[in-house]
């Protein structure tokens, strides 16, 4: 597979706080990059360093084989870059925004119009175009920002955090608009820490945290690094201690917590766990009101790497 | 205390604009515009003027030394540019060339063959009048005296007249109009000060989402507006008591005589309408980006209308008439009455105390308005 | 790709409402403000007849040189002094009393008083009214006395002789420029003013070419064209606007205001749009040397040109020629007075050698200050946005 973006060894620190610290990782060609990281992990600082906007202490970054500056107009006109923050003109409306933005990438100007409304129908933007942002509500703005970035139809695309505070309508309008993207053969550098997001656009992930790769692969691989495999919530009116601390002695049973009506089993094995489980509280008499089983999620896996939860 | 706590917060962020117009205050209203000394006999008015003396004789410094004697000579370069300059900007209002053979032709009768350069305005007059009389009485007198000096003592002589001069004023009037001067000019540092907090304050109050946050939160809504008004009142109070602190720092004591206390007194009516204007403003704008603009709109033009930078009687008639619906102009007005009269007493401040009521029925009808305004926002 | 930044950047500016305001509107209220203010200070300082009072008595009708002075001088002429009412002395106290009079006279048998109430111009010409009476009484002693002594009997006719010369108008020769109107002065700084507040304009545009100023900044800064097209298309739309801002002004003054710039139009042009160059300059080294935000700069760059406008006159004209007078090397370097001076210049002496020296001026500081400018901006990496 082609490698488009080979980092290497990248460190960079704000005054005394190592902000990165001796990155590497490549993005291939035509996948979804998912950088995944709680605040502050170092997720912006790498993508801002990547596009050199950023001074880095240490490190070589190549982008389409090539060596990354300042000045690299070649590489650059392939890139497109949506960040955090909504970054638009609060005088030009929707479509001159756009325009604007694509204007400095494409000259031509019939090739630019097409362009513009690809990216307008892309985001789901075609009643608003002669809106101002000031008008616009928080997800429309976030679409906005996005349109922005991508519409001179770039090969490469950083996406950092696109969906902070969006509502859920929006957010999937976005999220299929990324693998849109990537289907039409962009590859895709997304960062997040919306794990959620992750498990259902990224076809890679790197999680970040405090500067240093944690764990890389596909989400499968990752949650294999899980120890645990199920998670059994059980919501019982009554159970006594006898029957909880029987249900520890199952062979597969990792851990069970009670808190208040519910109890929560994990196992380190997953085959056959909830029909055991019904099947033995059934022959106890323990009547239930609810009970459901969890596949580990990948906040589980960052849980599990670094004693801590993902968004906090 | 949210509202209070919010007042502080921005009292802090904008504490360099407050600093910057108590600043102006002091700089501007405390100078001492008028030149004149306390004084309980007349004083003369000496026109400011340049002498160039081309001609080296006797007669030629005769005059130089009698325009020493009742003029202010004033030093600038001698080339022509210092001197058109100096006339120009009013340094010197009147310019005597004495040209080189001055001496000889008023000796021959002739009138010197001197040239001026004049400002126009009536200090040159007064300078021109000067020089107007010395020739002549050179020229009458030189018929009888040959001896040049003996001329020049019998010259000055002639002129030197001082007729008995009574002056009726009784009152300091050029400290006093300093005091009125400097309250004056606080009319403009008030309203900005007091607008532009007050605005930007309850314009963060008023934005729509903060808004609705206290509609819906515990918070009673009437209690709210409660507390905005006191905050705004106390902040209000301590401007007034500030501006009182630093006129008894530039005045001394005479911040607190009964006529001091008199300009207090309107200074702190004239807070109050500005508290009414600030927030009748602060209802009709929402904007905080808006609220600078428009205060700087309101506070200058009352400003430059009603006297606060300009003294009234210079002002044209025609904007002293568009002035009259400013409240600024009352304010100003009860200053300059105060500086000028002569006997305090009840029945003589009548026109203070109806000043007085026209500020505070201007306050009402600010409120009145903000009620208007603000039933109408709610519906909205 | 320049001319396409050029357009767009036209179109931020002139939609930008506090912008537009601060640049083009706030000048043309203050305009307003100072033709108000100002229109009838001249014209108050210019001489007129003032009134005045004579206390009715048999002194003054028989004071034969006084009541003849005072015709003399009340006289509908172009030397004419005052107007004078002959009244009793309660109303003339009450006429001082109501500022209806400058003052009034009283005569006595030997004497003449003078009552007033202020010390001032006017009242120093009543003084000099009646000291110039009582000298040319001297002078006609003195005369008579010394004919008399050289044998000179007929006292009538040297009485008649010197009465007539004192009568003469004597005239000098009067050098003054013309145009001395100084309020002038005020619109000028005023226009200074204008001008440098376009500095905001030009750090507008700055800032969103700055990655760590403005998220847009920072995606300009991902596009594949050097920085240096994307300011200098910026910041020649930013030319545009403000000396489109400037050409509003003018015409407003022009027009409106009935300002007298006493000038070739393209001198008063090419000023305009130096000075405009030079409150470019003035935005562009506020915005990129200066670390901090947005709005702290434009605050900055508010004071910044208060302050210089306060030293070429804005509050007061005397506070220029002061330093024009005593310290010339503070208006030399401050464009805000190089801006004030050349309109007087050209409104005063016209066009030579002082105009032209301060567009010189104008033009090296603006150099200067978008040299360093540029340094900086080159010099800048951010080590944090």
């Amino acid at each position: 597979m082609k490698k488009i973006i080979e980092v290497k060894n990248l460190s960079k620190s704000y005054k005394n706080l190592k902000a990165i610290d001796d990155l590497s990782f490549d993005v291939y060609e035509g996948e979804i990059l998912g950088l995944l990281g709680p605040n502050g992990s170092g997720k912006s600082t790498t993508i801002n360093s990547i596009l050199n906007l950023l001074e880095f202490e240490k490190g070589t970054i190549k982008i389409f084989g090539k060596i990354m500056k300042p000045d690299a107009y070649d590489i650059k006109r392939d890139i497109g870059v949506i960040f955090q923050e909504v970054a638009v003109f609060e005088e030009l409306t929707v479509y001159e925004n756009i325009d604007y933005f694509c204007g400095l990438y494409v000259s031509d100007k019939l090739l630019r119009k097409s362009y513009v409304e690809d990216a307008i129908n892309l985001v789901g933007l075609k009643e608003f175009t002669k809106f101002y942002p000031k008008q616009l509500s928080g997800g429309l703005l976030r679409r906005l920002n996005i349109a922005c970035g991508i519409a001179h139809k770039p090969k490469l695309i950083f996406l950092d955090e696109p969906t902070v505070a969006v509502d859920p309508q929006s957010r999937n309008n976005i999220l299929d608009g990324i693998k849109k993207l990537r289907d039409d053969g962009a590859t895709i550098v997304y960062t997040t820490h919306y794990m959620e997001e992750v498990e259902m656009i990224c076809d890679r992930i790197i999680i970040l945290d405090k500067g240093k790769i944690l764990a890389e692969g596909t989400t499968d691989e990752l949650k294999s690094l899980a120890k645990l495999e199920e998670k059994i919530t059980l919501e019982v009116k009554k159970i006594s201690s006898k029957v909880v601390d029987e249900i520890k002695t199952f062979k597969t049973v990792d851990s069970v917590i009670q808190n208040g009506n519910n109890l929560v089993i994990t196992y380190k094995k997953g085959k056959d766990n909830l029909g055991e489980l019904t099947s033995f509280l059934h022959s106890k008499k323990v009547t239930y009101s609810k009970i459901f089983s969890e596949r580990p999620t990948l906040n589980d896996v960052f849980l599990e790497l670094t004693g801590k939860d993902l968004r906090d | 205390m949210t509202v209070f706590k919010t007042f502080w917060k921005v009292v802090k962020r904008y504490k360099g604009t407050i600093i910057g117009f108590t600043l102006m205050l002091v700089i501007f209203g405390s100078i001492n515009m008028s030149s004149n000394d306390v004084t309980s006999s007349f004083k003369e008015t000496k026109p400011d003027i340049i002498i160039v003396n081309n001609d080296n004789t006797i007669l030629a410094d005769g005059l130089v030394s009698y325009f020493k004697e009742n003029a202010n000579i004033i030093d600038v370069k001698n080339t022509e540019r210092a001197i058109d300059d100096a006339i120009f900007y009013r340094d010197a209002s009147y310019v005597i060339y004495i040209p080189d053979g001055y001496e000889d032709n008023i000796l021959n009768g002739g009138n010197g063959n001197i040239e001026i350069k004049s400002s126009g305005d009536y200090t040159s007059n007064l300078a021109e009048m000067l020089l107007t009389r010395y020739i002549k009485a050179i020229k009458v007198l030189s018929k009888e005296y040959s001896d040049k000096t003996t001329l020049l003592s019998k010259v000055n002589n002639a002129l030197d007249e001082n007729s008995k001069v009574e002056l009726t004023t009784k009152i300091n009037t050029t400290e006093l109009s300093r005091l009125s001067r400097y309250y004056n000019f606080a009319s403009y540092t008030l309203i900005a000060v007091i607008l532009f907090i007050i605005c930007l304050v309850l314009s963060s109050f008023n934005k729509e989402t903060t808004r609705k946050r206290i509609v819906v939160s515990s918070m009673d809504y009437k209690k709210h507006n409660k507390y905005i008004l006191i905050a705004s009142s106390l902040y209000s109070i301590f401007v007034v008591i500030l501006y009182t602190i630093l006129a008894f720092i530039i005045f001394g004591s005479l911040t607190f005589t009964e006529r001091g206390l008199l300009y207090i007194l309107n200074t702190f009516i004239f807070s109050f309408v500005a508290l009414c204007m600030a927030l009748f403003i602060s209802t009709l704008v929402k904007n905080k980006e808006a609220v600078s603009g428009i205060v700087n709109v309101v506070a200058l033009s009352q400003a430059f209308l009603c006297g606060a930078f300009i003294p009234v009687v210079w002002l044209p008639e025609s904007v002293i008439k568009i002035a009259h619906v400013l409240p600024a102009y009352w304010y100003i007005n009860t200053n300059d009455f105060l500086a000028e009269l002569e006997v305090l007493s009840f029945t003589n401040l009548k026109p203070i105390w109806i000043n007085m009521l026209i500020l505070i029925i201007f306050a009402i009808i600010f409120i009145i308005l903000n009620n208007i305004a603000s039933r109408k926002k709610m519906v909205l | 790709m320049f001319i396409h930044n050029f357009k767009y950047s036209l179109k931020v500016l002139f939609r930008n409402k506090s912008l537009i305001f601060w640049t083009f509107i706030f000048p043309i209220l203050l305009g307003t403000f100072f033709h108000m203010a100002f229109k009838d200070i001249e014209n108050n300082e210019t001489f007129h007849a003032f009134d005045i009072a004579v206390v009715n008595s048999p002194y003054y009708e028989n004071n034969t040189i006084f009541k003849k002075a005072i015709n003399e001088a009340s006289k509908e002429s172009d030397n004419k002094l005052f107007n004078v009412k002959v009244v009793n002395k309660k109303d003339a106290s009450k006429m001082l009393e109501n500022k209806e009079i400058t003052g009034y006279l009283e005569f006595s048998n030997s004497d003449v008083n003078i009552i007033i109430n202020d010390n001032g111009i006017y009242e120093t010409i009543l003084k000099f009214f009646v000291d110039e009476v009582n000298s040319n009484k001297k002078i006609i002693e003195n005369t008579v006395n010394e004919e008399i002594s050289k044998g000179n009997l007929d006292y009538q006719m040297v009485i008649s002789n010197v009465m007539e010369k004192l009568n003469e108008t004597v005239e000098f020769k009067n050098i003054s420029r013309s145009n001395l109107s100084y309020t002038m002065i005020e619109y000028y700084t005023l226009i200074a003013m204008a001008a440098l507040y376009g500095g905001a304009i030009s750090m507008y545009i700055i800032n969103k070419n700055m990655p760590n100023m403005s998220s847009v900044g920072k995606r300009n800064s991902t596009a594949p064209i050097p920085k240096s097209t994307l300011l200098l298309s910026g910041l020649l739309a930013s030319l545009v606007v403000q000396i489109t801002g400037l050409i509003l002004l003018f015409i407003y003054t022009i027009f409106i205001l009935k300002i007298d710039y006493n000038s070739n139009i393209w001198l008063i042009a090419l000023l305009a749009v130096v000075g405009s160059l030079a409150g470019l300059s003035l935005g562009c080294i506020i915005g990129t040397i200066l670390k901090t935000n947005e709005n702290a700069k434009s605050g900055i760059l508010i004071a910044v040109t208060m302050f210089l406008s306060f030293l070429s006159g804005m509050m007061g004209i005397t506070m220029k020629y002061v330093i024009d007078k005593n310290i010339p090397i503070l208006n030399m370097i401050n464009p805000a007075a190089m801006i004030t001076d050349g309109f007087y210049a050209l409104y005063y002496y016209g066009f030579e050698s002082r105009y032209i020296f301060n567009i010189l001026s104008l033009i090296v500081f603006s150099l200067i200050m978008l040299l360093i400018s540029s340094i900086s901006l080159r010099r800048q990496k951010y080590d944090s946005i």
